[in-house]
């Protein structure tokens, strides 16, 4: 089965040696697990682009195991 | 495997980058991430909406795994490797090669240089307690570029009474490559505001610099008050950007400004993300020392450092300590800040 690990990255143009900045917050942490889409929701499908400007569909991912990862290089 | 362009969650870190108002200067921004980091992986870039940020729950660090029909099956508020990995282990089995961070190749190379030096101009003093609010500049896709990009932040108090202080921050964008013509009138701006509103003035100039030319911010903070939300403040800026020696622009730009939070403008903390006192950064960097001796291995040292460790590590050992690590944070200012001059050499 493949695995697509879909990234999304923020100001990602160099590697800071700094801790993640990203605070932890308990309180929003749990609001964020009950809030839609949860687990067993579809993925949104939405058009985001490549780097030369081409539509890409969420829905293209389907077919394989997807994880989406919101980290932050800076 | 794909990374993922959305807005800035820190803007002005790591060369001066700024929030684009386009999507083509999104998508410049990712053609550069894809050359800076130089990973084989590919780019996908957010709508100007940032409409996948949204969808997913605009958290920073959280996770996803998505089964084949397109459904969720794992959402984690603050993602960690290891769960991934034994998610994936239960949903699709053990696997023989693991892949690791090296395998993905980043080249980590540096930031796009200033088009002038930085650090001529001190930054303006602003609270961190400071939030972005809502700009939209007026394009014209016949008109000039933005090579300075308007920032705008409040005080909690004006959301709160209506009367606070806001900055205003014009920023050189590095991927227009221009500077500011110092021998020429300096950027100025108007501002429009709604009945009643009250501020100290409505017309601004930068003060002149020394220098013939620099990269550093035009930074403004007006003190406002009775500013009702829902009304917006027009801005009109005029400033001379020069790209190269021979090319300038006199640019004429517009925007609203809102009193409405921009929670995709990112937090540009304070007077210029990116910097780092040499103790305090060896300190927070040697909070990654896994095997308690005191120093950094390579594989304790994460970023910009790894490529370079060698460098670093002045008597060979293999290993960065405490001494060898504070004048890290100057490389790293100078290169996350291009145009900063080095105040420590190399």
């Amino acid at each position: 089965m493949r695995i697509t690990l879909f990234m999304a990255m923020t100001a990602l143009l160099t590697m800071s040696p700094a801790a993640a900045w990203a605070q932890r917050n308990p309180k929003k942490e749990a609001e964020f697990l009950i809030t839609r889409p949860v687990v067993g929701d579809p993925l949104p499908e939405l058009t985001v682009y490549t780097p030369e400007g081409k539509e890409f569909k969420t829905a293209d991912l389907r077919g394989h195991y997807t994880v989406l990862t919101f980290g932050c290089l800076t | 495997m794909f990374f993922i362009y959305k807005s800035l969650a820190h803007p002005e870190l790591a060369g001066n980058y700024v929030q684009p108002f386009t999507l083509d200067e999104r998508l410049a921004h990712a053609r550069q991430a894809e050359k800076q980091l130089g990973a084989t992986v590919p780019w996908l870039v957010d709508a100007m909406d940032n409409r996948l940020k949204h969808a997913l729950g605009d958290r920073a660090n959280s996770e996803f795994i998505v089964d084949p029909k397109g459904i969720i099956v794992r959402k984690r508020a603050w993602s960690h490797p290891a769960e991934v990995r034994t998610d994936l282990e239960k949903l699709v089995g053990p696997v023989e090669n693991i892949t690791r961070e090296e395998d993905v190749k980043l080249k980590l190379e540096l930031p796009i240089k200033s088009a002038a030096a930085r650090g001529v101009v001190p930054r303006l003093k602003r609270s961190e307690q400071m939030q972005a609010i809502v700009i939209v500049p007026k394009i014209d896709p016949k008109g000039p570029s933005f090579f300075a990009k308007l920032r705008a932040e409040t005080d909690p108090d004006l959301f709160r009474d209506g009367a606070g202080k806001l900055y205003l921050g014009f920023h050189l964008d590095p991927l227009h490559e221009a500077h500011w013509n110092n021998l020429t009138k300096p950027l100025s701006f108007k501002l429009e505001v709604p009945e009643g509103v009250k501020i100290g003035k409505l017309s601004f100039e930068s003060p002149p610099v020394m220098a013939p030319s620099d990269s550093d911010p035009r930074e403004f903070l007006v003190d406002v008050e009775n500013w009702p939300e829902g009304k917006s403040i027009r801005l009109s800026v005029i400033y001379y950007a020069c790209v190269g020696k021979e090319t300038c622009h006199t640019v004429k730009q517009e925007y609203e400004i809102h009193l409405e939070r921009d929670r995709d403008a990112g937090k540009a903390r304070g007077e210029g993300a990116g910097f780092w006192d040499a103790e305090g950064f060896a300190r927070q960097n040697l909070a990654r020392d896994k095997n308690g001796d005191g120093k950094l291995n390579k594989a304790e040292v994460q970023g910009l450092i790894v490529p370079h460790f060698e460098s670093f590590d002045k008597n060979q050992d293999g290993l960065l300590d405490f001494e060898e690590l504070k004048p890290v944070s100057d490389w790293l200012n100078h290169h996350h800040q291009p145009g900063t001059a080095l105040s420590t050499p190399k």
